[in-house]
């Protein structure tokens, strides 16, 4: 479904990320694991197009879409739920996932996919009429796995959704994650710091060090991998 | 001896008057500083252009609608307005806003000066084109008022102006549309997501930049709307724009930056203030007033008067 295909970004002179390869296919669960100042979200901003590539391709379902302009990524079916969960403050939750929803056209499919983003976070329901800024820091992760949700995308990317939360909440969105991966067959690729749970659901993994991907395998692989498990695991 | 009763209600109709037309004035600011937190010292010379195109257009071919005619022509300002702001954007002002500038301050420093050469080049260019003398929409509405007597006695009696009650009328319901537009149409809210978080925006597929130069075409269009509108009392000269930036300013962040409808409570409020102050000062002090109370409210509300802080403490 997504193919980044030798991609290297460069900040200013400053090499970000240098020839990543990396596949998703439809239905799988993908996690990208790796420390601080590694490239995830460098990576997950140049397959938006916020951050432009240098080099390689980014091909979504058989369209190279670095050809495209960034805001038409959205409508091609990638929905992006940004680190540090970005949701509109003074917009109401409710207008938050209607935003979610600017992609997509069909009224009737969007008030279902409210009505599963509400099952999933009863929250959000409660608190429709509230301003997106006053909710606490879970709840906005909520919103904009929902917001990201309401677009009804064939692939969603999370950046470090559990990013200044406490443990009980982010146990909470990884479960969220997990169940749209299973119940909803959605594909997923996931940035996570927090690597015994991003690896823990996971079809395959990456890991990404210094822009550059240094392994990729499976669960069992890479969980078996002793240098993984020191680094990383903590075992 | 302080004012009779008369000409404190003939002072308070003005102002309330004075105040709608200011109010439009701080909604098209709003839109375009309040919103998207772009800096434009033009948008003075863009009431300015929309006062000649009125006029312009009402002497050239709008003679036959009579009475309305000066109306007709403040919309046909409005529209020549949004091309030309959003013409404006996409060549000029897209250069110095958005993703592209590393911080705010870089953005606003630039748009200052771009926008103060485009300020300039317009006064100038008008001066160069029609002159310095002052032009004024011809309209029997701006001679005559409705008088309205008082009931306690029988010789008081508060008068409306015409042409200041239509134009008052006209402001309000152009208001009354935007915040409707703003708060519950699709284009509306995108305008909104926007100019609240760019990244985030375009990560819902909304079209980011086409959406600024929207808002800054419709802040351009509203400015030559209330332009067009109020050339029906106050003359147009080149550089009558300077006569009413610092209103709109005043207006956007007393009413609290980034609220439509509290820019329009700004303009009111200072419409109000200008116009109760000849009452108790001399006429020439009545801007002083201004902004006495400008820096009182926000001593008591440094959010303006609608503002509200909507992020967590």
């Amino acid at each position: 479904m997504l193919k980044v295909d030798h991609l290297s970004v460069a900040y200013g002179g400053l090499t970000a990320l240098s020839d990543i390869c990396l596949e998703v296919r439809a239905g799988e669960l993908v996690s990208v694991v790796g420390p601080n100042g590694a490239g995830k979200s460098t990576l997950f901003k140049a397959i938006s197009g916020v951050v432009r590539a240098g080099s390689g391709s980014v091909t979504f379902e058989g369209e190279d879409i670095l050809q495209t302009r960034p805001f038409q990524r959205a409508h091609a079916g990638i929905a992006h739920v940004p680190e540090g969960r970005h949701v509109f403050p003074a917009m109401s939750v409710q207008e938050n996932l209607e935003m979610g929803a600017y992609a997509l056209a069909d009224a009737r499919k969007r008030e279902e996919l409210f009505e599963r983003i509400f099952a999933l976070f009863p929250i959000l329901a409660e608190r429709r009429r509230q301003y997106a800024g006053t909710l606490s820091g879970g709840e906005q992760q909520m919103l904009a796995i929902g917001r990201g949700l309401a677009s009804a995308p064939k692939l969603m990317m999370f950046d470090e959704p559990s990013m200044g939360l406490a443990p009980a909440v982010a146990d909470t969105i990884f479960e969220r994650i997990a169940q749209l991966h299973k119940e909803d067959g959605m594909t997923i690729l996931l940035v996570e710091q927090r690597v015994a749970e991003a690896m823990e659901n996971c079809d395959r993994g990456y890991v990404l060090q210094t822009g550059r991907i240094v392994m990729s395998g499976t669960y069992e692989e890479l969980s078996s991998d002793d240098n993984v498990r020191r680094a990383y695991l903590g075992m | 001896m302080g004012p009779t009763v008369e000409h404190l209600l003939q002072t308070l109709s003005t102002g309330i008057l004075v105040g709608c037309l200011y109010g439009l004035l701080c909604v098209g600011l709003a839109f375009i500083f309040g919103i998207m937190r772009v800096i434009n010292f033009a948008q003075g010379d863009f009431m300015m252009l929309g006062m000649y195109i009125a006029v312009g257009v009402t002497l050239s071919f709008l003679g036959f609608l009579g009475a309305s005619a000066p109306f007709v022509a403040a919309l046909i300002a409005g529209i020549v307005m949004f091309l030309l702001g959003y013409l404006l954007h996409l060549l000029l002002i897209s250069r110095t806003t958005g993703m592209r500038m590393s911080t705010e301050l870089d953005s606003h420093q630039s748009q200052l000066i771009l926008t103060l050469g485009v300020a300039l080049f317009l006064q100038n260019g008008m001066l160069f084109l029609v002159g310095s003398a002052p032009l004024a929409q011809i309209s029997s509405l701006s001679y005559s008022a409705w008088q309205i007597p008082l009931l306690y006695d029988d010789v008081s009696a508060v008068f409306i102006n015409k042409a200041r009650f239509l134009d008052a009328l006209a402001a309000v319901l152009i208001s009354v549309c935007l915040f409707a537009l703003m708060r519950y149409t699709r284009m509306g809210k995108s305008l909104r997501a926007a100019a609240e978080d760019p990244e985030a925006a375009l990560y819902m597929g909304i079209d980011v930049d086409k959406a600024h130069r929207i808002a800054f075409g419709l802040g351009a269009a509203i400015a030559g709307i209330a332009g067009g509108l109020i050339v029906l009392y106050y003359p147009a000269q080149p550089y009558v724009g300077l006569d009413f930036i610092i209103i709109m300013y005043a207006g956007v962040v007393l009413g609290g930056m980034g609220s439509v409808e509290g820019a329009f409570w700004g303009g009111m409020t200072i419409g109000l203030v200008q116009q109760l102050a000849t009452l108790v000062i001399p006429l020439q002090l009545q801007n002083a007033a201004i902004f006495v109370v400008f820096v009182l409210i926000l001593l008591v509300r440094p959010n303006g008067l609608f503002g509200r802080s909507v992020e967590r403490a």
